[in-house]
Parts: structure tokens; sequence; C-alpha cells
């Protein structure tokens, strides 16, 4: 069935056709994976990343306030809760102290998150941390629980059990390493440290009736903005975040990167599109004459557009499923190393998490379309022109 | 068997660049005849070898082959005319050089889609008949200018077709692969094929098989 469909001989011919310009076909297959490589990991890179991210948004407060003038933050009165707490549909109000500290030895940054012991934890991770761990347990050293990352880059310049912070007015303040915590997503978790609030408002040097922003939690999804509109009015000199506005910021930080990316594709696009613009200008001579002869000895228009057919099928799908299975292999076995650090490494600190596994169908089929239906097309187009005109004159 | 019936051919090389090719042809060619078109270079004999063949449709007149009209037909019935009752033999054989002996005589055969078995008993007979087996195996492109006729030979053949159609076939062959040809022509005739050769070659004039020698001059017969 499949052989009166198919004429074998025809896909034989292409097959032999390929092999006949050897290096051209190289070519054109080295370029045609390098491109579909690249426009596969950038789409499998950003979709795992996207994927870690909103899980890592879904774990954030519904909304932030910070206390911002002239477009900079300032610590936030913690005295703002209660009033927050008083605003209808608003179910908690918590003011947190954290922020970052820069790690000069490894030159990165590390995300310091300081946590009451007696009170309720804005997100589950840190919760699971409070319980376990008793951050008053040594009145002398104050201890801290850090994600892997952190403990890694510490063991790796000697401070193997505590490190030693340095205040805003230059003394030390020696902090024992008391865990290692694996959050929810490794993205968030992995530089980052927690310790007592008292500790962190120490190292920030933090008055007590401070803090460095207020999570709020509201009872019904739907009325976040509503509340984000009356804190505003509340406190015109704070910024209100939602949740929605860090999605946003998010896909901004990786649309932006996914630019960087982009132009490395746009040059692996021109080459792509000078093979495209240098097969539909036009046949060889030799080439051309071949059509003549083929058609002269009985061959129809359909049975030479078949084997043009073939012939651009063959290569141009044999590239892509050769790219798309290298990216495959660069991006979830080997961790796209190189590419990775233009995605990821915000802080600093590169989070040792591992992309997740994410195969988009939507995905591939769009580097498909945008590749092997072009290189096709331009093979048959020029060799259909050939294959119209009047034998004759082709072989003449 | 073959009509050419008031046969005009103009080719247009551009607007202002005319030419004309074959003005008011008439012609009739039985079948199992043998038929020598003479004439210099650009008389017009490819021209009609050309439209017997289907490779090229006239300006004017109708081309009649077992009561056929092939000058008026599309493209896909052409390609099937040709497959079924043409073989054709090019002046510069027409072979491609980067195929194998073997692969060249097959390519008139491959849009049929045959058995494999067919396929090769056809490829082995021609292959004995025109002497050329034991290079079966070889580029072309590495054959001398007598065994790449003979590979041309035996594509023309390949698909058993009723006319063979040879243009200018010794132009590019020594005295003795002409005569070694002319041999051939004469065994395919005796085969009862329906034979039309276009040449100025002295070599074919007067031959005893030979049923019509037809004079052409500026596109006109004489």
């Amino acid at each position: 069935m499949i052989k009166d469909k198919i004429n074998i001989y025809l896909v034989e011919y292409a097959i032999n056709s390929i092999l006949r310009q050897k290096y051209k076909s190289l070519f054109i297959v080295v370029v045609f994976t390098f491109l579909t490589f690249l426009l596969s990991s950038m789409f499998f890179i950003t979709n795992s990343i996207k994927y870690e991210l909103n899980s890592t948004r879904k774990a954030l407060p519904q909304i932030i306030v910070q206390k911002q003038i002239g477009g900079k933050n300032y610590d936030i009165d913690i005295n703002r809760v209660d009033k927050i707490l008083n605003i209808a549909g608003v179910e908690d109000a918590i003011s947190r102290v954290w922020g970052y500290y820069y790690f000069d030895n490894a030159r990165v940054n590390f995300t310091l998150v300081g946590v009451n012991q007696f009170e309720n934890q804005y997100k589950n991770s840190l919760q699971k941390i409070v319980d376990k761990t008793d951050f008053d347990k040594d009145e002398n050293t104050p201890i801290m629980v850090v994600g892997k990352g952190v403990k890694k880059v510490l063991s790796q310049n000697y401070y193997k059990e505590y490190l030693n912070f340095i205040k805003p007015d230059g003394k030390l303040l020696k902090v024992s390493i008391d865990g290692i915590f694996d959050a929810d997503t490794k993205l968030e978790s992995n530089d980052m440290i927690v310790m007592s609030e008292d500790t962190l408002r120490e190292i920030f040097d933090m008055p007590s009736d401070k803090a460095t922003d207020i999570v709020v939690k509201v009872s019904n999804p739907k009325e976040v903005q509503t509340v984000a509109l009356k804190i505003k009015q509340l406190y015109p000199d704070s910024r209100v975040i939602t949740n929605d506005d860090l999605k946003v910021s998010y896909e901004n930080i990786f649309d932006y990167k996914g630019g960087v990316f982009l132009a490395l594709f746009i040059v692996s696009l021109f080459t792509f599109f000078m093979i495209v613009y240098d097969k539909a200008s036009g046949l060889s001579g030799e080439q051309k004459k071949e059509i003549g002869i083929l058609k002269a000895i009985g061959w129809s228009v359909d049975d030479v557009l078949k084997v043009k057919f073939y012939e651009g099928f063959i290569i141009s799908f044999f590239a892509y499923i050769n790219g798309v299975i290298l990216s495959l292999i660069f991006v979830h076995i080997l961790q796209a190393p190189l590419l990775r650090d233009i995605f990821v490494g915000y802080r600093g600190l590169k989070p040792a998490f591992e992309l997740p596994f994410i195969l988009d169908i939507q995905t591939l089929s769009l580097v498909f379309f945008l590749s092997v239906p072009i290189y096709i097309s331009a093979t048959i187009i020029p060799s259909w022109r050939v294959a119209t005109l009047e034998t004759d004159e082709v072989i003449r | 068997m073959i009509y050419l019936k008031d046969i005009t051919k103009v080719y247009e090389i551009n607007k202002n660049n005319k030419v004309v090719a074959l003005q008011n042809i008439n012609l009739d060619i039985d079948e199992g005849e043998l038929v020598v078109l003479r004439g210099a270079s650009g008389s017009g004999k490819s021209t009609i070898l050309s439209l017997i063949a289907s490779l090229s449709k006239p300006t004017s007149g109708e081309v009649i082959v077992d009561e056929k009209r092939i000058s008026k037909l599309p493209d896909s019935f052409a390609s099937k005319y040709r497959q079924e009752n043409i073989g054709f033999i090019f002046q510069k054989y027409n072979l491609i050089p980067t195929l194998s002996v073997t692969e060249n005589i097959l390519l008139p055969l491959i849009p049929l889609n045959p058995d494999e078995k067919v396929a090769k008993k056809k490829l082995d007979e021609v292959m004995a008949r025109f002497d050329i087996s034991h290079k079966a195996s070889q580029l072309v492109k590495s054959l001398s200018g007598g065994e790449q006729q003979r590979v041309a030979i035996a594509r023309a053949n390949i698909n058993n077709p009723k006319i063979i159609i040879a243009d200018e076939p010794t132009a590019n062959l020594d005295e003795k692969l002409s005569l070694n040809f002319i041999e051939i022509l004469k065994q395919m005739k005796e085969l009862g094929k329906t034979i039309v050769v276009a040449t100025h070659d002295p070599l074919f004039f007067n031959l005893d098989f030979v049923d019509k020698e037809i004079k052409i001059h500026k596109g006109k017969l004489l």
C-alpha cells in the first residue's frame, strides 16, 4: 500500500541527489541544525524558567507595600500594619525585614530574610524553617539557616560553620550556620539566608519600629486590586505591588534576557535566509539541465517536484530533529552551560536549580513551521519554474 | 504513424528577436520506417525531433502520432506520451554525469514505480543488448564517448518505446564508433521500431536500410 502511494525510487533519487552534493548539503544541514538548536534551546530554557518563576510567584504575597519617595525605597513604619489590617477585605498584614548582603569574597549577593519566631510567617517555606529552628537557642551567638547555594559559596570561601557579617558601622557580627533548607522552589531559595529578625536588624542597623516592607493577604483574590488601591490612597508615599505586577516584572526580565539570545539567533537566521535566497533565486545551469533531461525521458513536472520536495524535506527534517534533540540534551541533561547564565543569575549567585523538563508541543511546532516549510518552498519553487518551461528550451 | 501537418515553429528569443525554425512543414512517417533528416546546422532538424517527442509545441500546425494530437497535450499527458512512446538519443548524450551507468539507464523507469524484479530484468536486457553490462557500476563521466552513447541508447530503449529519435548521434564519435552506431540502428529497425535520425554525417546517406532521406534547409523541406 505504502509502495503504491510513495514512489520509493523517487525517494532514493532524492537521497542520491543530496549525497551527490554532499558538501553543500552538509553545510545546509549544519546551519539548519544550529538554527533549530538555538531556537529550541531558547524556548526550552525560557519555558523552564517561566515555569519555575511561576511556581515562585505563586508562593509570593498577594500584596507588598513599600515606602518609596523620589523613586527610592525607605524603611516603612511598622505601625502602618494596624491601619492596613483595618481595611475591609484584608485578612492579614505582616511586616518583613529583609535585604541583600554583598559577600565580597565571592562577589555575590545573598538575600537575607528575618523571621519573628512568635508570629505567623507569610509563606509556608518560612513557616517550616521557623517550626524546625529555634533562633534564640544561643544567646551569645545568633544562628541562621541557609540555602544550598549559600552553603556551597560559604564553604568555598572558608566559612564552613559561620559567617562574619560586616555591619554598617564596620563592626563584625558572627552568625552560625544552623542548617540548610531546600524550599519549594530552588530558584527562589538558593541564595537565601534566614535568621531572626533581631539579628537582621542588627546587621542592617534597622530600628525596631521600621520594616523593609509589609505583606498583605486578602481573603478574596478578586479584591486584591481594590485593596491595593485603598492602601495607596491611605499612604500616598507607598508603592503597592500586587502579585500580577510581579508576574509582569518577571516576564519583562526574561523577555529582555531573551533579547540578548535573540541577537545570536538573528545571526544564524540571517545565514539560513542566505541559503534560502540562494536556492530561491534560481538553479545552476547543471541543475536546470538535469530537470530538462528528466523531463525529456518521460518524467512529469509532478515527478520532478516530488523529488525536490523529498530533497528539501529530508534535509530540513533531519536538521530539525537533530537541532531539537541536541537542544534537549543541551538544556535538560547538560543544564544549558553558558546560555543559562544569560537568563538566570539575576542576583549574582547562580541558583543551582535544575531546569524543569517542559516539552511544549506548541514550541516544537513553532520551531518546525519557522524552518522546515520555508526551506522546502525555497527548494521547490525554482525547480517548478524550470520544470514548467518547454523541455526543449531547458535542454538547449 | 507520425504526421506533421503545416508545422511552423518560431522561437521568441526576446520581444524584438524572433527566429523562424520551421515554416509550413508537412511530413509523414510510417510505422517501422527509418527516416534520416539531412541538413546543415540550424536548418530545423532538431526542432522537428523536439516536436515529434513533444519536447516543444509548434507555433502553428499539428503533430499527430498514432492518431493522437500530441502538439496539444498538457504537460502530464506529454510526459506519459514520451514515457510510453519515445526513446530519445541526444547529440551530447545528456546523461547525468554523477550517476552510474545503471542509475542513468533506469531513470525513465523511475516514475513508473516498477517492481524491482521487473526493473532488473529490463535493465539486464538492454545492458546486454547494447554491450554495456561490464560498466554497470561505473560513473558515466568516467566512460569514453562511445560507451556513453551506448548508455544513452540503452536508456532510450529501457521502456521499449515504439519510436526512437536520434539527434546528431555520431557528431562526437569517430568513424569506427559511428559505423557501430549505424549497426545498432539497423538492429533497432529490425525490432520494428520507427526511427527518426537528424544528421549531417555522410555515413548515413544512401544506406540500404534507410526508408526515407529528407533534406531540410532554413526551416523548409526540399
